[in-house]
């Protein structure tokens, strides 16, 4: 399938169990090892939050690198850009820590770094083939495919249960 | 019509004006943009000015052009172009009283300038600045060389900036206010505390309830002001931070609607064909209040540029609106955000307000308790931008509600 490839979450398949939080603070220290990593300055981030839904629902939430991106355009330094593969990316460089982004995110996923003073969420692991939240994920909860391979997924996954319903 | 090129004219070359042109150019990849801007620098982010005064940012490091989403080719920005009058009929705009453009479309994006209370004597002396572009920062910057204390007149968050740009440069401030307290337009005095406390931290002078008579001064320039109660204080600098108006003077007589801004509809076009207005020269509309207004924020101006850009290309969109308070930032490592209705003493909003040692908690909802309609958030400032949402979109809060009061609210409760 042709286009860029997303990040999606199967929110059914998710237990909370919270490694793909590990794993993105980790790939996003400095060592890129966990029992390094636990102690390094700045602390690294996780930029994936499994959040909890009463009573029993688990929602891993991260930047959805929105086409109509209200961070990018809202920036007052011009620190959020999209890359050609579509990833909206803050510049740590450029970032000033005035918190626009944050107030405009509406998924509430752009986080304060208060030991660098500078936002940040999800860059998509530059470097990596699958981001390391999706790799680490036990349950396949988060999935790394393109939309329409997405959807092809979720229309076969569909036709095969009616088949079955059928056949019983 | 539609097989030719398309004359796009964009007058006002910042925020607005410029995210419009991207806009253009996205929907329209044969028109010809020019933007024009009074200015004689290339645009630049305007909100990063401070940064020019404390040196930490030169000129260069903080303009528009390729940075964020500004990387648009094919835009023509000519720059010390005033528009001076607007011809409707004729389709043309008169500039720097010298040469007429003509235009198929276009866009009032001129922003708005600091507004200098008249009352106060002497604001045309060397010294006295209002931060609104990179020309004063520089012109401030130089000034804090010879100078060992600024006093700032008014409380508000530009003069803030502008008051820390110069404590960094290690210039003594005092900043006088006649409120009673800074940020008044942000927030409530018993709301502002916990920034109080950072800024009489950082070292910043403060007097509230004070007025400016006048702005005394010898051979170099300002030397001192003298205050409402009688006193003076010596002084090299003196910055003027008291609200922005919309600039407009160029469009009296034009036949467009002018009520403080430029008046658009929903759509951001002007009462005459082919006219179009957004930013701080447009008046808009607050869609908690439903009340119009005309804002001063870079990121209001952005969004309703971005939306007269599909306008002004024929892709009808309408603008949501912002809310007549809103803003975000840092002052003295205090983070904060304000937005909607925040005033709320005498009314009869349903408050929640909730204050631990190091952060502040202010919920307002309708008075039926239904609708959250604004909030001042400091210390933690975590998924702001979910509540704006859930204020802008009037969402029914009934089922979230206990989660925004506790701070639990996240994004997997919309899912």
């Amino acid at each position: 399938m042709s286009g860029p490839r997303e990040i999606f979450v199967r929110i059914s398949r998710c237990t909370g169990c919270k490694t793909c939080e590990i794993a993105c603070a980790v790939e996003h220290s400095a060592s890129k090892n966990l029992f390094a990593a636990v102690s390094e300055r700045p602390t690294p981030k996780t930029r994936v939050y499994v959040e909890g839904v009463l009573p029993d629902k688990r929602v891993p939430v991260l930047c959805r690198h929105c086409d109509d991106a209200p961070c990018m355009h809202a920036c007052i330094s011009g620190a959020i850009r999209r890359t050609a593969e579509g990833v909206v990316l803050t510049d740590t460089d450029k970032c000033i820590g005035c918190w626009t982004c944050v107030m405009v995110c509406p998924y509430g996923v752009i986080g304060r770094h208060l030991e660098t003073h500078r936002s940040y969420r999800c860059d998509r692991c530059p470097g990596r083939e699958i981001p390391a939240c999706v790799s680490s994920c036990p349950t396949d909860a988060l999935i790394y495919k393109t939309v329409g391979s997405f959807s092809d997924d979720v229309r076969k996954h569909v036709a095969e249960e009616m088949i079955a319903a059928k056949e019983e | 019509m539609q097989m030719d090129s398309v004359k796009y004219l964009i007058i006002g070359g910042s925020a607005a004006g410029m995210a419009a042109a991207q806009t253009i150019r996205q929907q329209d990849a044969y028109g010809s943009i020019a933007v024009l801007s009074a200015e004689a620098d290339m645009p630049y982010f305007r909100p990063m000015i401070p940064y020019v005064v404390t040196g930490k940012k030169s000129a260069k490091d903080i303009m528009l052009s390729g940075n964020g989403p500004y990387v648009a080719t094919g835009i023509q920005i000519l720059t010390s172009a005033r528009a001076d009058s607007v011809n409707a009929d004729s389709k043309t705009v008169s500039i720097n009283n010298t040469w007429r453009m003509s235009y198929d479309k276009v866009l009032f994006a001129t922003g708005s300038s600091p507004y200098i209370p008249p009352e106060i004597q002497g604001t045309d002396t060397n010294g006295v600045f209002a931060l609104r572009t990179l020309a004063d920062a520089r012109g401030m910057a130089a000034r804090a060389e010879i100078t060992d204390h600024a006093v700032m007149l008014g409380g508000g968050l530009l003069n803030l900036k502008a008051a820390f740009a110069l404590l960094a440069r290690g210039v003594k401030v005092t900043l006088v206010v006649y409120s009673p307290e800074v940020l008044s337009q942000l927030m409530e005095p018993e709301d502002a505390g916990l920034i109080r406390i950072a800024l009489d931290r950082a070292g910043l002078k403060i007097k509230t309830g004070l007025a400016a008579e006048g702005i005394l001064s010898d051979k170099k320039g300002v030397s001192g002001i003298a205050l409402s109660d009688g006193s003076e204080l010596p002084c090299k600098m003196v910055c003027i931070g008291k609200g922005v108006r919309p600039s407009t003077a160029f469009l009296s007589n034009s036949g467009i609607e002018l009520d403080r801004g430029v008046v658009v509809d929903r759509h951001t076009a002007c009462n005459i064909p082919d006219a179009f207005s957004a930013g701080d020269a447009a008046v808009t509309f607050d869609p908690v209040t439903g009340q119009r207004i005309t804002t001063g924020l870079w990121t209001n101006a952005v969004e309703m540029g971005r939306c007269a850009g599909y306008n002004i290309t024929g892709k009808r969109t309408a603008y949501a609106g912002t809310f007549g308070i809103m803003n975000a930032t840092q002052v003295a490592d205090e983070p904060f955000v304000s937005m909607g209705i925040v005033h709320t003493k005498g009314t009869d909003y349903e408050v929640h307000a909730s204050a631990s040692g190091a952060t502040y908690r202010k919920m307002v909802f309708s008075p039926d308790g239904n609708r959250l309609v604004g909030m001042t958030l400091i210390g933690d400032i975590a998924g702001a931008g979910m509540y704006r949402y859930v204020i802008r979109e009037n969402m029914p809060v009934k089922e979230i509600k206990s989660l925004i009061i506790s701070k639990k609210l996240h994004y997997g409760h919309f899912m």
